[in-house]
């Protein structure tokens, strides 16, 4: 396999799309109940939790960046190849497909949850998954263009959701927040380790890097879009500690949603309903972008061809959705991608990138 | 056909011709013989044009005092036009297009004479784009009035009119109309690559030809322009975009573009800027609303009343206290009434169909909501939806609005909020994929193009929108360079 991919320059994007790219992967089906997931945790101080999660983010961003910038057109799959050699690397590689399908799997089952919870009691789950994987195959069909555009405009279709939160905030008991630094660090570290399901789709840039045209301007965009990521995040959990009581928010599964719930304007009683429909904007570049990875991934490492593999990965997303019927089930398997996703992507990087230097000097010194 | 090239005795080539022409009592064969000579002329009667052809070409050609010949008949005769033919095909074909073939029997080559004759309408004002300010001029069925009129406003030799001739059996004359020093090379290879490629047995009309060549025939959407008006068509020739005439059609073709395009009327230019960019995002919320209005209130009925405001859904709920349907149903129901009237008010005389039009509509929706079918809150968001959808300048596109209603409204008939929220979804994947001439479609918003906003979603004065569209990918990007040193030499300078 070569680690280098060559793109054609009609295929490659501008890096200013980066920020898109990398927001809209993070925010999704996460960031519907992160409040009470933290809260838990780190209780008044979350937002002191997310502020932590957020630098490391940048920390992490900053690394992989690092490591892509040591080769020239490489992803992810190239350069663990290129480190451990050609198997070592096809089993990491499949650690990263494995990883990707189960995200796509808890983004899908978490969203239609959501779905049936707020809205629609009695719609099918197979009906839902459906709608969902018709426009991912529909999206993903148009390559890799039509992935990105897709993220920019439903990004650009639904980031106005969140000046609706001047509602709930102009309800806020700041009392909630004191006492200020009374969590031990153990539970700040805890607070920021649960934030890691929401912030999950940085891993985006190892795959996206050499669909980049103008390679050297891509830290500013990555780091707005992570930057921005952190103050949504904090922006909800804040307002949500601040709107509920905390034995309420401890009840409260999707508090995101919940915060909707009293938003109302004179044409629309309850924006609720609009919000939840609309999160399917929320969630269509997430899934996009993921099954976009994911069939680059099984390209890379096994030459499947594309549209084949694309149908396949739907079909077993679709079985997959419809036999996972249980909340439990859905709060294990978010549970267990959000493990697996921690390590891959914000430990991993971190020792990948001592040994890529290594790799690299020692290779230096052979070629001498 | 063994006689099909000349030369030809007078007999035989006079059968020949005949037998061509299937007998045609039109054919008109006149045999003269001149100083000993025989010359023999040929026209159909209602193709060309008589007096002309007696004060121009007979007289001169009777009153030779030496025998014919082909060198002569060209250089003597005082026509313009002419041009020699040496085979009955060609012949047959210049005698169809309004030429007088003469032919001295025994010769290689006959000459034909243009004297055409063409029954065209005068010149007229827009009717399906019509302006209310500006220039009111249309487009006709003949293409050489509507090569005059665009030679006639964008009078320079930069202009190119390249001809193109398409169609096995019934060959239509095409013209594609660029700029030289402005449009894309490649956009101008796409336009002319496909129409060139064309295996086709008749063309009937510029938005058929666009249909053939569009980029996914298969999209609701147009993406070519198919404008009567030469004002837009000028406009766009001259922002870098082709265009494309046909002969015998009333309206010309504009590539590459985008969807915002379809809501850009010439008229935004022609008024002040803040006007032309309050019209313009009009336009854009009509569109908006056309789409998602009816299903809303589907949706919002059968699932989800409760984000209907308590005080609305008191006399929403009278209204419909009588209704015996679904609101899917009573919805469709109205639907399609609204575009029987449209398409009813299209057909018939314009006489009637003005009567027509106020009496199906007003008794109708009086009667629906009488007589328990329909509410009165559901005329009002139709009826709202429906005017919305002609605001669109392009008919086509205000058309497509109002198809993809129907969809949406069963689908939210069917899943609600959710429904909606995946029609809309599927649209704009859909839109991302489209392209028109390979150019993204939904430029300047993706690709992102901040310069290209200043006009098209909204209109900012010309001294900021001081550069062509660039998603068409002009030659030469820049518009008004001097705009603004103008301003520093003005009277009062304080």
């Amino acid at each position: 396999m070569n680690t280098n991919l060559i793109i054609k320059p009609d295929k490659a994007v501008e890096a200013f799309y980066l920020f898109f790219i990398v927001h809209t992967l993070q925010i999704g089906a996460g960031l519907m109940g992160v409040p009470r997931i933290i809260f838990t945790e780190s209780e008044a101080d979350s937002w002191i939790a997310i502020l932590l999660a957020g630098i490391y983010l940048h920390f992490v961003a900053w690394i992989m960046i690092l490591i892509l910038r040591k080769y020239d057109n490489a992803d992810i799959i190239g350069i663990q190849c290129d480190v451990f050699g050609r198997w070592l690397g096809a089993v990491l590689g499949m650690v990263y497909v494995l990883y990707l399908f189960s995200i796509l799997l808890s983004v899908i089952k978490n969203y239609i949850e959501v779905v049936q919870v707020f809205i629609f009691p009695e719609i099918p789950l197979w009906l839902m998954s459906s709608f969902l994987l018709s426009l991912m195959i529909y999206a993903v069909l148009g390559g890799f263009r039509v992935v990105v555009g897709t993220s920019f405009i439903f990004f650009l279709l639904t980031i106005w959701m969140v000046f609706t939160l001047a509602q709930p905030i102009s309800y806020m008991d700041w009392d909630h927040f004191t006492p200020v630094f009374h969590t031990g660090f153990l539970d700040l570290m805890k607070g920021a380790y649960k934030t890691a399901y929401s912030v999950l789709g940085l891993e985006i840039l190892f795959f996206v890097y050499p669909y980049i045209k103008n390679k050297q301007k891509i830290s500013l965009p990555v780091h707005a879009g992570l930057a921005l990521t952190t103050f949504l995040i904090l922006l909800v959990t804040v307002v949500s500690i601040g709107y509920f009581s905390p034995e309420q928010l401890k009840e409260t599964v999707w508090a995101t949603l919940s915060l909707f719930k009293i938003i109302s304007y004179p044409v629309v009683e309850r924006f609720d309903f609009i919000a939840i429909a609309l999160w399917m904007m929320v969630i269509i570049p997430n899934i996009v972008l993921f099954c976009w990875a994911l069939i680059q991934s099984l390209n890379r490492l096994f030459q499947l061809p594309e549209k084949p593999s694309l149908y396949g990965v739907a079909l077993l997303l679709f079985l997959a959705s419809i036999l996972i019927e249980y909340r439990v089930h859905i709060d294990k398997l978010t549970d267990w991608t959000s493990t697996l996703g921690f390590w891959l992507v914000f430990i991993y990087p971190v020792i990948l990138y001592p040994l890529v230097l290594i790799r690299k000097r020692f290779r230096k010194e052979n070629s001498i | 056909m063994e006689h099909s090239t000349l030369p030809l005795q007078l007999d035989n080539y006079l059968n020949t011709l005949k037998q061509q022409f299937n007998e045609s009592p039109d054919l008109v064969q006149k045999v003269f013989h001149i100083k000993g000579q025989e010359v023999v002329i040929h026209f159909i009667s209602y193709q060309i044009k008589k007096d002309r052809l007696e004060r121009e070409l007979l007289e001169s050609l009777t009153k030779s005092d030496k025998p014919w010949s082909v060198h002569d008949l060209q250089n003597k005769i005082p026509l313009a036009s002419s041009q020699t033919v040496s085979s009955m095909d060609q012949i047959a074909e210049h005698i169809i297009h309004g030429n007088v073939v003469v032919y001295l029997p025994g010769e290689k080559e006959a000459v034909a004479f243009l004297l055409p004759q063409q029954q065209t309408r005068a010149l007229d004002r827009a009717e399906t784009e019509s302006l209310v300010f500006g220039p009111q001029l249309a487009f006709t069925e003949s293409l050489v009035t509507n090569l005059n009129v665009i030679r006639w406003r964008l009078d320079t030799d930069d202009l190119v009119v390249e001809k193109l001739i398409v169609g096995d059996r019934i060959k239509s004359e095409v013209r594609v109309v660029y700029l030289k020093s402005l449009a894309n090379e490649e956009n101008v290879d796409t336009m002319r690559q496909r129409i060139s490629d064309l295996k086709v047995s008749e063309v009937e009309d510029t938005s058929v030809l666009g249909q053939l060549i569009e980029d996914s025939s298969s999209s609701i959407f147009p993406q070519l322009i198919n404008t009567e008006l030469p004002d837009r068509f000028c406009n766009s020739i001259s922002k870098g975009r082709i265009g494309v005439l046909v002969d015998k059609s009333p309206t010309a073709l504009i590539g590459p573009m985008t969807l915002f395009s379809f809501f850009e009327s010439t008229e935004d230019l022609y008024m002040r800027w803040n006007m032309g960019t309050f019209i313009r995002l009009l336009r854009f919320i009509a569109m908006a609303l056309s789409i998602i209005l009816t299903p809303m209130y589907v949706a919002a009925l059968t699932y989800h009343y409760e984000i209907i405001p308590t005080s609305l859904l008191v006399s929403l709920g009278q209204s419909r206290a009588m209704v015996p349907f679904p609101p899917v149903l009573e919805a469709l129901l109205l639907e399609m009434l609204i575009e029987l009237l449209r398409e009813a008010g299209a057909r018939l005389p314009t006489k009637v169909g003005q009567t027509m039009g106020i009496v199906g509509g007003i008794v109708l929706g009086q009667a629906a909501v009488k007589a328990g079918f329909t509410s009165n809150i559901l005329i009002i968001i139709i009826a709202l939806s429906a005017l919305a959808s002609f605001t669109a300048p392009s008919y086509l596109m205000g058309t497509a609005i109002r198809i993809i209603r129907f969809p949406m409204i069963i689908l939210a008939g069917a899943w609600g909020l959710i429904g909606i929220t995946f029609a809309l979804s599927f649209i704009l994947i859909h839109l991302l994929k489209q392209k028109s001439l390979g150019r993204p479609y939904l430029a300047p918003i993706y690709p992102f193009q901040w310069k290209d906003i200043n006009d098209s979603l909204i209109r900012l004065p010309f001294q900021k929108n001081d550069t062509r569209p660039l998603n068409v990918m002009p030659e030469d990007t820049s518009r008004y360079d001097q705009l603004k040193a103008a301003e520093k030499k003005d009277v009062d300078p304080s």
